[in-house]
């Protein structure tokens, strides 16, 4: 599925379809689960809803105030699961970083952050089924976006 | 009202984005102002609705369509402006807001009579070609992805500004979010008629409310800071990176009116 894909600094047609209008976009009603990831660092999050049927992802959209990376990820993402199993969307997951592979480190949190709210959704669903109360599932980021702001590891003399 | 809260905020894009569409100058020009006007119609609204004890969103249902030529783009403002009429409330502001769009009415009909004026549109066609000079396919890129990630962060401002300034009593606050909404209404149109003339031209995304429901203005603000420090990051590579100087001068002049941006952000934090 991700054959000839590339991140937004080389831009692909398909790429850029996606920036021009990001699919699965959006809240969605009487979702089954609802997960973000959010780095607290930026104030970015992405916010995942799910609708589950039968271990299936009927249906999927997410939602994020970051930038086009998160959202070009974001929308491959969703197009790659809706209509799969969640075995199969949890898979998905270690595809699609492999996938993208070669990108930069920012472009990594954006893929992660999306990943992220994706996991934090089956979280929910999970503690849902489990007869917890939970609105939603919140994950932090480990790693921000904020590059130019990040400690620096310490220099051996 | 809710409802009418939310076509009119479908209105207020609709007219914006048909003045970015239209290559024609003038009506380029006129649909801008009304699309100002537009969107003191939706902030009066939002007030309106404030003040009856009730809340409003930001939430969206409405696709911007590839049309090929202004009688297209034309034909469908005059079918939204006409459906949303029946939802005015029936007072002052309800009055005035129909005074409004039966002028522009008249002014799309007048332009649908004319064949003169059905021209193409090139702003959905995706070629990417910035015509005043020969961009290479890095620089075209480079600006692809600037003017899709500060569209939508231009959007995102007026919309949470706005949003902030409906629930202040500060006067100091509210004239802070009122520059900071005008600043950002120039910046879109700006953008947005790049997009046109790239072949690029598309909505923002939807706002979230967990983006514009803010709980802790302070770090609302220093989060806000820093992005404005990454825009301006944004126009100065992208001014050193494209070489040409008309596009170079303009970033510049974004980049410098990013940093009062600041500024004005500042005086929010004492």
């Amino acid at each position: 599925m991700f054959e000839n894909v590339k991140m937004p600094e080389g831009l692909s047609p398909e790429v850029l379809e996606h920036l021009v209008s990001p699919k699965n976009y959006g809240k969605l009603d009487n979702p089954s689960c609802v997960g973000v990831a959010v780095d607290e660092k930026t104030g970015e999050y992405v916010i995942f809803y799910a609708i589950l049927k039968d271990d299936i992802v009927e249906d999927v959209s997410f939602a994020t105030n970051g930038c086009q990376d998160t959202v070009v990820v974001g929308s491959m993402f969703t197009e790659m699961i809706k209509g799969q199993n969640t075995d199969y969307a949890n898979k998905a997951i270690d595809k699609m970083a492999k996938k993208f592979g070669n990108v930069s480190k920012q472009q990594q949190v954006c893929i992660e952050i999306v990943l992220n709210a994706f996991v934090a959704s089956m979280l929910n669903y999970q503690n849902l089924c489990d007869g917890k109360e939970e609105e939603m599932h919140v994950l932090k980021m480990e790693e921000s976006c904020d590059m130019q702001n990040q400690p620096t590891e310490k220099q051996d003399a | 009202m809710p409802k009418t809260y939310q076509a009119k905020h479908h209105l207020w894009l609709s007219i914006t984005f048909a003045s970015f569409a239209i290559d024609d100058e003038d009506i380029k020009s006129k649909l801008y102002d009304f699309s100002l006007i537009a969107f003191r119609h939706m902030k009066w609204l939002g007030t309106e609705i404030l003040s009856n004890g009730n809340d409003y969103n930001y939430d969206r249902n409405m696709q911007l369509y590839r049309r090929e030529s202004s009688f297209e783009v034309l034909k469908a403002l005059v079918e939204e402006i006409t459906n949303i009429q029946e939802l005015y409330p029936k007072n002052v502001l309800g009055d005035r807001i129909k005074t409004d769009d039966k002028y522009l009415l008249d002014y799309l009909n007048q332009l649908l009579a004319d064949e003169k004026n059905n021209k193409q549109i090139t702003a959905f066609n995706m070629e990417r070609k910035w015509d005043e000079s020969d961009l290479d396919q890095e620089q075209t890129d480079a600006l692809t992805l600037f003017l899709f990630a500060e569209s939508y962060k231009e959007y995102e401002l007026i919309l949470v500004y706005a949003y902030m300034q409906a629930r202040t009593d500060d006067v100091l606050q509210f004239n802070i979010f009122q520059d900071l909404v005008d600043e950002s209404h120039f910046h879109l149109k700006c953008f947005g008629n790049m997009m046109a003339k790239l072949g690029i031209l598309a909505l923002p995304r939807e706002l979230h409310e967990m983006t514009y429901k803010v709980d802790d203005l302070q770090k609302f603000i220093v989060d806000g800071i820093a992005e404005e420090e990454a825009a301006k990051e944004m126009c100065k590579e992208l001014s050193e990176s494209i070489k040409d100087e008309k596009l170079s001068k303009f970033f510049d002049f974004i980049n410098y009116q990013e940093n009062y941006h600041i500024e004005l952000m500042k005086k929010l934090l004492k």
